[in-house]
Order: C-alpha cells, then sequence, then structure tokens
C-alpha cells in the first residue's frame, strides 16, 4: 500500500518537476549564497552571545578558568535549592572538572523525572540567538536538557560562534569526524509557553530556570555590557 | 516634478492630464471629481475628462470574474492612453489600472496596461510628487480637526501615506490627528460589504470608534468606497463625526454637505 | 463542537455576538501585529531575508523529486522507516499500525497541524488508544472537545477562567488555587510529565525536512515536542512533502522569519533536529523511529497555479494580520487552517463546494500579503479562487448575475450614463433631506448594517456635460 503512495507521490512529482541534473540543482542552490542573519548587538561575540542570553530570560555567569566554572554551578545549586543534587552526563569534559573545589558531585547518568538540576557541557554556543548546542547521546542524553527543574550549561569561549550559519560549519565538521548524532538541541531559553491569554509563563514542560555559564577568556567588562545591552 | 511636452510641432506645452472619476464619485459625490480638476489646474496641468468612461471594473474583478473585467479594462486602456498622465481620486482604482490590470491582460494588451500604468497616479501622490500643489493664495477658513483613513489598496499597492498628510498640512495648514490601527482596513471591500454585513460592520465600527476617538470633526481619506462605508456605519450607530472626500478639503470646497448629511 | 466552511457567516454572526470574547480577539488582533512589527523592526532585514527564502523554497519545489529522494535516501541510512501516504486516511492507518505492532496503548503527542488535518488523534482514540496532546493549547482544546481556532496559538480563545474551569473540571486534584496563569501552567505540567514518562510512542510533526541528511526540525517553546521525541521508546514523524529544504542551513534562516512573524520573538527556546533512533553508545532515545510523508493534495497543488501556497510555513502572520480572521474568530472558518491561509488552502484541500465562501472572506485589504514571511500573494490567491468559484457557478446566481450586467453595462458608456442620470437624481429626491437611507430596495446588504449615503444633486457625468455647455456658450458669447 505506502509502496503505491511512494511511486504514485514520485510519478506526480516527476511530472511538475524541471528533471534538471543534480550539478545544475546545486549550482543554482549555491548562487543563492548566504542568508541575511540578525546583526550582533555589539563586535564581540562573547558579550553579543551573553546579551542575547539574558534576553532569551537565561541568566549567565562567566569563569575563567575550570575551578571558578564549577564554583559557579555550585553557587547558582545553592542559591536555588540550598542543595548540591546535580545531574550530568557521561561527557568526559565534565568527569575532569575539579567538583570537590566547589562541593558539589554531580551523579553522572540521565535525567529521571523530578531532577531539581541538570548540567549540559555545550559543543556550541551561537551569539545571533544566544542559544546552546548539545548533541544528544551519552555526554548529554536529551533528557537532561528537559526534565530538570532547572538546566545550567556550560559553554567554552572558543566554541561560539557569530551566527547559525557559521554554527553549521562546525557542526559539519563534527559530524563528519564522529558521524550524526541522533538528536541536535539548540536551546534558547527555559521552556515557556504563551498558550494562555497570551500571558508568558516559564517552565511549561522543561526547565524553569535556565543558567549559562561562559567559560575562558573574554573582555573583562563582557558580563556588566551584556547586561546594559540586554536591559536597553 | 511634471515636464513640459513637446508637442509635435515643437511648442513646450502643458501637460494633460485625464481625470478617471471613478463609477462611485461619478453617481455619489461629483463634488469629489470637480475638486480634482480644481486641483489639477491649479497645478498646472490641462485636464480633460473623457466622457466615455465609467466604472474601472474593479466589482466584477475582485469577484472573480475576470471575463467580464478583460473587454473593459482594455477599453479603459484604449480610452485613458492618449493622455500625458492619469490622476484618479481613488487608491483602489488607480491600483485598479497600475496593478491588476497587468496580472488581467496578456500579450499586447499587458503591455499598453504596463506603459499605462507608469502614467496612472492617484490624485494626492500626483499633487504632492509629480505636479505639486502650490499653497492656496486665498486663506482657506481654519478647518477643523481631521483624521485620515488610509485605504488599503492606496496603503499597500501605491504606497500612499505620506502624500494626503503632507498636502493637507502644507495647503490646508492643518495635521492630522492619527487614529489607532491606522492601516487596518475599514470593512468595504467592493462586495464584500454587501456579502458579509456582520462582519464588515464590526470592521467599520472599530474604524469609527477610532477615528471619533481622535477627536477629529472630521473624517477623511482617498476613496469613496470607504467613506461612503464608513459614513454610512457612522449614521447607524448615531456619531456625528463628517466624512468627506481629501480632494474636497484640500481644494477648501466645503459647502456641500458631508458624505451622508441632508441638506 | 462541529462546524463547516458552508455557515461561516453563521458562525461569524454567532462568534460577533459574543462580546466578551469579540473584545478579546480585538486585543489579540492588537497586539500581536505589534509585536511581530516590533521583532521585524530590529532585525532590519526582512525584506532580503523573504526574498532569498523564497528563491530557496521555489527552487525546492521546482526540484522536488531530487530533493525528496535524497531526503528518503537519507532518513533510511539514518536508520528510519519512511512511509508514503496519499490521503489522512493512510497515514492514520499507517500510524495506527505501527501503535499496535508495539502494543502501545498510550500516545504522547506533540502540536502538528498535519494530524489535525488527517484527524489522527481521533482515529486513533477510536481504536483505543489513549492519545495526550502535549502542547498546552492543544491540551486544553483537547479537554474541551474543541478544534483549534488559531494555527498557533490553538487556545488563545479561551479565557483564563475558562482554562481554570476545565481544569477543575476534568483533573482530579482535590482543593487547589488556580487563580493565576503561573498556577494552571504548573497544573498543566505536572499532568502532562507523567504523560511523558508513561507513553509508548511520541508523535510529533516538522517544521523542516533536511534533504541533505535526513534530519527533520521541530522548534517549540514549551519543549514538549522533545520530551514527546525523546522519551517514549518509538516516535512517529507526521509531516507532509512541501516541508522538505536543501539544506540545514535553509531550515534556521527560515527560522528567523518564522518565530518573528508568529510570535515576535527572535527564536523558540527549542529548535531541535532529529535524524532517527538512537545510536549504538547512546543511553536514551526512541528505539524506534518512523517518517510518514503525506501528500494530501500536496501534489494537486503543485501542479496548479496555486504552487506558491506550499511556500506557507504555518507561521500565523496572516491570522494575526486579517481583520476578518480578528472579527469571526478561528472557529468559523470550520476548517483546520483558517484565516487568509486558510481559505486559500482549504478550497484545495477539501472541495470549492464545500468552501467556496471562505475565499469570500477577504477585502483584498493586502495587510496578510504584505507580512507574510513567504511573499505568498494571498489576496490574488484568493480572488482566483472566487473565479474558481464563479466558474463553476457556485457564487449566488444574483450576485453572478448583477456583475456581468454591471460590467456589461460599463462597456456600453451611452447607455451607463443614460440609465444613472435618470436613477441618480431619482435617489438623490428621495433621500436629500435625511442625506442617507436607512433602507434601501436591492441593498439589504449594505442597509442591514449601515445607511445609504444619498448621491449628490446629478451624476458627475450629467453635471459636467452642463459645464462645458455653459463653457461653449460663454466662448461663442466672447
Amino acid at each position: 500500500m505506502t509502496k503505491s503512495a511512494r511511486s504514485r507521490i514520485f510519478a506526480k512529482i516527476r511530472h511538475s518537476s524541471r528533471g534538471a541534473t543534480a550539478a545544475t540543482i546545486r549550482e543554482e542552490l549555491d548562487s543563492f549564497g548566504k542568508a541575511p542573519a540578525a546583526d550582533l548587538p555589539t563586535p564581540d561575540t562573547a558579550t553579543a552571545f551573553l546579551a542575547n542570553v539574558l534576553k532569551n530570560q537565561g541568566t549567565v555567569d562567566c569563569a575563567a578558568n575550570r575551578t571558578d566554572a564549577v564554583r559557579a554551578v555550585g553557587q547558582y545549586l545553592y542559591q536555588h535549592y540550598r542543595t548540591h543534587r546535580l545531574v550530568a552526563g557521561n561527557d568526559s569534559r565534565l568527569a575532569a572538572m575539579p567538583w570537590r573545589d566547589a562541593g558539589v558531585l554531580p551523579r553522572f547518568g540521565t535525567a529521571e523525572g523530578n531532577e531539581p538540576a541538570a548540567l549540559s557541557y555545550a559543543r556550541l554556543g551561537v551569539a545571533e540567538t544566544g542559544a546552546v548546542v548539545t548533541f544528544t547521546g551519552k555526554a548529554n542524553p536529551a533528557a537532561n536538557n528537559l526534565l530538570a527543574e532547572h538546566h545550567i550549561v556550560l559553554v567554552n569561549c572558543e566554541d561560539l560562534v557569530g551566527d547559525m550559519e557559521e554554527a553549521w560549519l562546525r557542526i559539519r565538521h563534527e559530524v563528519d569526524r564522529d558521524g550524526r548524532p541522533r538528536g541536535i538541541n539548540f536551546i534558547a531559553g527555559p521552556s515557556s509557553t504563551a498558550d494562555i491569554e497570551g500571558q508568558l509563563v516559564y517552565g511549561a514542560h522543561g526547565p524553569r530556570g535556565w543558567h549559562v555559564i561562559l567559560l575562558g577568556y573574554m573582555p573583562a567588562s563582557a558580563l556588566e555590557d551584556a547586561r546594559a545591552l540586554a536591559a536597553g | 516634478m511634471i515636464e513640459e511636452r513637446s508637442n509635435p510641432q515643437g511648442h513646450t506645452r502643458q501637460p494633460t492630464v485625464a481625470l478617471f472619476v471613478t463609477c462611485l464619485a461619478d453617481l455619489f459625490r461629483p463634488s469629489v471629481a470637480f475638486a480634482s480638476i480644481k486641483l489639477l489646474e491649479r497645478a498646472g496641468c490641462s485636464v480633460i475628462v473623457p466622457t466615455q468612461q465609467t466604472c474601472c471594473g474593479q466589482p466584477a474583478y475582485n469577484s472573480g470574474d475576470y471575463e467580464a473585467t478583460t473587454p473593459l479594462a482594455k477599453q479603459v486602456i484604449a480610452m485613458l492612453e492618449p493622455a500625458d498622465y492619469v490622476v484618479v481620486p481613488s487608491g483602489s482604482c488607480a491600483g485598479m489600472i497600475c496593478h491588476h490590470y497587468p496580472r488581467l491582460l496578456e500579450g499586447e494588451w499587458q503591455q499598453r496596461a504596463r506603459d499605462l500604468a507608469t502614467r496612472t497616479y492617484e490624485l494626492t501622490t500626483f499633487l504632492a510628487d509629480i505636479a505639486p500643489l502650490p499653497r492656496s493664495k486665498v486663506k482657506t477658513a481654519a478647518l477643523p480637526p481631521v483624521t485620515y483613513h488610509d485605504s488599503c489598496a492606496g496603503l499597500r499597492e501605491l504606497d500612499i501615506r505620506e502624500q494626503p498628510r503632507r498636502l493637507l498640512r502644507e495647503v490646508c495648514g492643518i495635521e492630522v490627528n492619527e487614529m489607532q490601527q491606522t492601516d487596518v482596513c475599514c470593512g468595504f471591500g467592493g462586495t464584500f460589504c454587501a456579502k458579509m454585513p456582520e462582519i464588515s460592520a464590526k470592521m467599520a465600527s472599530d474604524k469609527v470608534h477610532n477615528a471619533v476617538a481622535t477627536g477629529a470633526r472630521i473624517l477623511t481619506g482617498g476613496d469613496l468606497g470607504c467613506l461612503l462605508n464608513l459614513a454610512g456605519r457612522a449614521r447607524r450607530l448615531g456619531e456625528t463625526i463628517e466624512v468627506r472626500h481629501v480632494a474636497e478639503l484640500l481644494s477648501g470646497d466645503l459647502a456641500v454637505p458631508a458624505i451622508g448629511e441632508g441638506n | 463542537m462541529e462546524m463547516h466552511s458552508q455557515a461561516f457567516l453563521e458562525n461569524a454572526r454567532e462568534a460577533l455576538g459574543d462580546p466578551e470574547k469579540t473584545r478579546r480577539r480585538g486585543l489579540l488582533a492588537a497586539f500581536t501585529p505589534m509585536v511581530r512589527n516590533a521583532a521585524m523592526e530590529s532585525f532590519g532585514k526582512f525584506e532580503p531575508l523573504r526574498q532569498h527564502l523564497r528563491r530557496v523554497r521555489q527552487h525546492t519545489l521546482d526540484n522536488l523529486d531530487h530533493y525528496l529522494d535524497r531526503f528518503e535516501q537519507e532518513a533510511l541510512s539514518n536508520g528510519n522507516h519512511v512511509h508514503f501516504a496519499m490521503d489522512g486516511e493512510e497515514m492514520n492507518r499507517i500510524v495506527l499500525e505501527i501503535c499496535q505492532r508495539h502494543s502501545a496503548r498510550r500516545i504522547a503527542k506533540g502540536k502538528s497541524m498535519v494530524t489535525e488535518e488527517t484527524g489522527l488523534s481521533r482515529h486513533l482514540q477510536g481504536a483505543g488508544l489513549n492519545v495526550t496532546e502535549t502542547d498546552l493549547g492543544e491540551y486544553i482544546i483537547q479537554q474541551a472537545g474543541e478544534p483549534p481556532s488559531h494555527i498557533v496559538g490553538p487556545a488563545l480563545h479561551k479565557s483564563a477562567a475558562e482554562v481554570r474551569d476545565l481544569f477543575l473540571a476534568r483533573h482530579d486534584l482535590g482543593e487547589r488555587e488556580l487563580e493565576e496563569t503561573s498556577q494552571l501552567v504548573q497544573e498543566a505540567r505536572g499532568v502532562l510529565r507523567q504523560r511523558f514518562l508513561e507513553a509508548d510512542v511520541g508523535i510529533i510533526g516538522a517544521n523542516a525536512l533536511v534533504a541533505e541528511n535526513g534530519y527533520s526540525m521541530l522548534v517549540t517553546n514549551e519543549g514538549n515536542g522533545d520530551l514527546c521525541a525523546n522519551l517514549p521508546p518509538v516516535l512517529i514523524v507526521c509531516t507532509t512533502l512541501e516541508r522538505i529544504l536543501p539544506r540545514a542551513e535553509d531550515a534556521t534562516a527560515m527560522m528567523r522569519l518564522l518565530v518573528r512573524s508568529a510570535t515576535g520573538q527572535p527564536h523558540t527556546c527549542y529548535t531541535s533536529f532529529y535524524s532517527g533512533p538512537r545510536r549504538e553508545q547512546d543511553t536514551d532515545g526512541p528505539i524506534e523511529t518512523h517518517f510518514v510523508l503525506l501528500d494530501d493534495k500536496r501534489t494537486d497543488i503543485l501542479a496548479s497555479d496555486y504552487r506558491e501556497m506550499l511556500q506557507c510555513i504555518r507561521c500565523g502572520a496572516c491570522l494575526n494580520h486579517c481583520p476578518i480572521y480578528a472579527a469571526a474568530g478561528g472557529h468559523a472558518y470550520g476548517a483546520v487552517y483558517m484565516g487568509p491561509m486558510g481559505s486559500v488552502l482549504t478550497p484545495l484541500l477539501t472541495s470549492l463546494e464545500e468552501s467556496h465562501l471562505l475565499p469570500n472572506a477577504c477585502t483584498s485589504c493586502g495587510r496578510c500579503a504584505e507580512v507574510c514571511p513567504s511573499g505568498i500573494p494571498l489576496p490574488d490567491l484568493l480572488r482566483d479562487l472566487r473565479q474558481a468559484e464563479q466558474a463553476a457557478k457556485l457564487s449566488p446566481p444574483r450576485w453572478r448575475t448583477g456583475l456581468k450586467l454591471h460590467a456589461w453595462l460599463a462597456r456600453h458608456p451611452r447607455l451607463y450614463h443614460g440609465l444613472t442620470a435618470l436613477g441618480i437624481p431619482l435617489l438623490h429626491r428621495l433621500g436629500r433631506r435625511r442625506g442617507s437611507f436607512s433602507k434601501l430596495p436591492l441593498a439589504g446588504g449594505w442597509t442591514s448594517q449601515r445607511d445609504f449615503p444619498a448621491p449628490q444633486r446629478k451624476t458627475f457625468m450629467q453635471a459636467y456635460a452642463g459645464v462645458l455647455k455653459a463653457e461653449k456658450k460663454r466662448r461663442r458669447h466672447d
């Protein structure tokens, strides 16, 4: 039955098709050039990224090194939960963090139904949208993005890209090396809904808190400038 | 800016403007056409009014009767082509000629439609951009505050927004009190208002209420279709705001009763 | 609540009869364009991006056989099952078979207009499956037993108070406070969380299918689609052929306009690409994944003059900007798709006979085409459908004959001017005192709602002939 649907559909489409060769099709597609992207609010990628995360109703922090990063995670947890419970994927980069310094020891695995907080190490951060990019897999089960009340995400400064087109260049590079992940997730804010009377409410199904910690070298004023940009 | 044309003998002459009166002005509001002639002459044009004109064909066209519209469109094109310019005191009829005739017609007629479209203007655009209307020498009596209804076809097909406001300011010395949601349709839509009267009435009521809320005493605009609809709805709602075509305001012709007003 | 397109006028009248709902529709109609415009203004590249995307989508539709074939190959090599369905019935059957093969009982469903189109949930429930709509808006209307009133915000016609009453009636959770919207959301979150965790099968739609790598793109703010896509052991993606785009970049470029057009956000919270079942080293994700690709007249539309309609990305901007949609409300259309895009699609997907009124629900105001991120000339397509209505003799004969007669008369100026020179002065005399008529024979459509302004003394042509004559006389005297 479905086979016949397939051949019927293809027959009908071929009838309306130009019948061009793959090379001609590719050439035409390439001739369209790059799509216009949104301008960054400021030339510095790190500042622009942080500003857009804030505009997405995320909270941000910066860390110069891994010790600062775990400390920032601990602080956020304590601030919201007075607890140090945390789940994180089996990410070798997360495993190698100096957790003892912050008094936090994540459970490495998959988030369950009612987890207070989950931690991800993003592959990329996209300044244009203020989004972090994660791949599903052992290092970051998709449930970790979705089931916890709070989602904390670490991003390296050197993994920031300007726009979505740059993001795909980087993703292609990783996919060519490691194969296609099951899922590629761009996350840009806490879960939200406006389905009742158009009123925006956070924590619809997924995390109600979304905290991004940018790790590495960035301008000293990045955080302050980002806050000013997001407020203005 | 208008260019003086050379006639075959090489003498420069005033440009001739054919006035396309529109069927609604012809039938319901001749004062709009007379005001238009006055304004065009004041702007230095030699105005002709082709007497064979009737309607641009929108009623049939918008109802999807392309077959009945096509010969009418050709007739209008043939009648108007000889003039240097065609001026229409209506955004929707001008839009019909400029946008929809070329879409409707094919081949040679499409070419002729396109050519005519390059020389066809809605009245306020023509007076603002092509043949600038000089300031009136006669001091017009101070007008009460007005608000302007942007007709959809004029606004979106012909980009008419600033032109009438500029003329009202510069020629009549009045500012327009802007209403909320100026870019939303008044619910006229040609046959729409009779086919779907309740929906149309809701849209017209919203428009009337927005106009009244500005405190303006006159609601003006460039399209009689919308204005007849709004005047009719305003009267039904018991609102006393006057409804007048912008050509009448610009020419200072306020002696005639407003649309839908008694003698 | 079953509504029909044939009853559009009655439905609209009924909707306008509820002042509170009409007021709320008006507020949304003022608010949604405002946020969309603000978003586009700060983006600043609406027109160039719209042109770019139009070229890409046009190119994709021109070469759809190539891209569909490519997508299928990539999706298969990603480990998916790929099914094709000619019509909604076939899609529903395929999905049910998959569910039954897995002995599934509980289905968690993401928001998908395609499955609204095929009536998938009803079909599965009819076979005894327990289907939960997980998008909050969809969940609300599922509980209320209503169809969506908007393609993006399906429950926007409901007030918070109505949602509260609904939840109190449908959720057996004892006494509790539900005054705030946030409390309502919180309650739905709790109820639905359990459904996600228990589901045997997840069903989602797709905002795009990427031909080069066989991924599907899903965008949500709630994250419900992602929960459906990741937690249950079986995932079924239901979508239509025209969602295909060549490259991943094209999908995210489209997002720039889609989200700004839909909600005024620069992007959604979750933009997710899914390729297939879990990989060998993965610890979560579905074990089996299916694509069901539906035609349902898309190939007919592709071959027709309405091809541009296949560029629609379902953002809902045309609904938000349509004053007729605002007045009548989404339910009045009696169709899955409503507003301008719906009035084009419904006749193409169902039949002109049952929905020919919808293309008439348009004043050609052009606001929809102005904001359409795909640049679809919606008023032109609606007018073309009215032509089809005319040709099929579906419009009222009185109107058809009247308009034909008017056009014929307009081609005979002497007769036209002669007749109007008789009628207009008469009408003037009858109406001059009051200035307008509150009732007029043959103009009932007009005068039912508004007065009919009386004409000035004569027709212009009559008066002008007089002016010309007087001028001639004067010249002769000079």
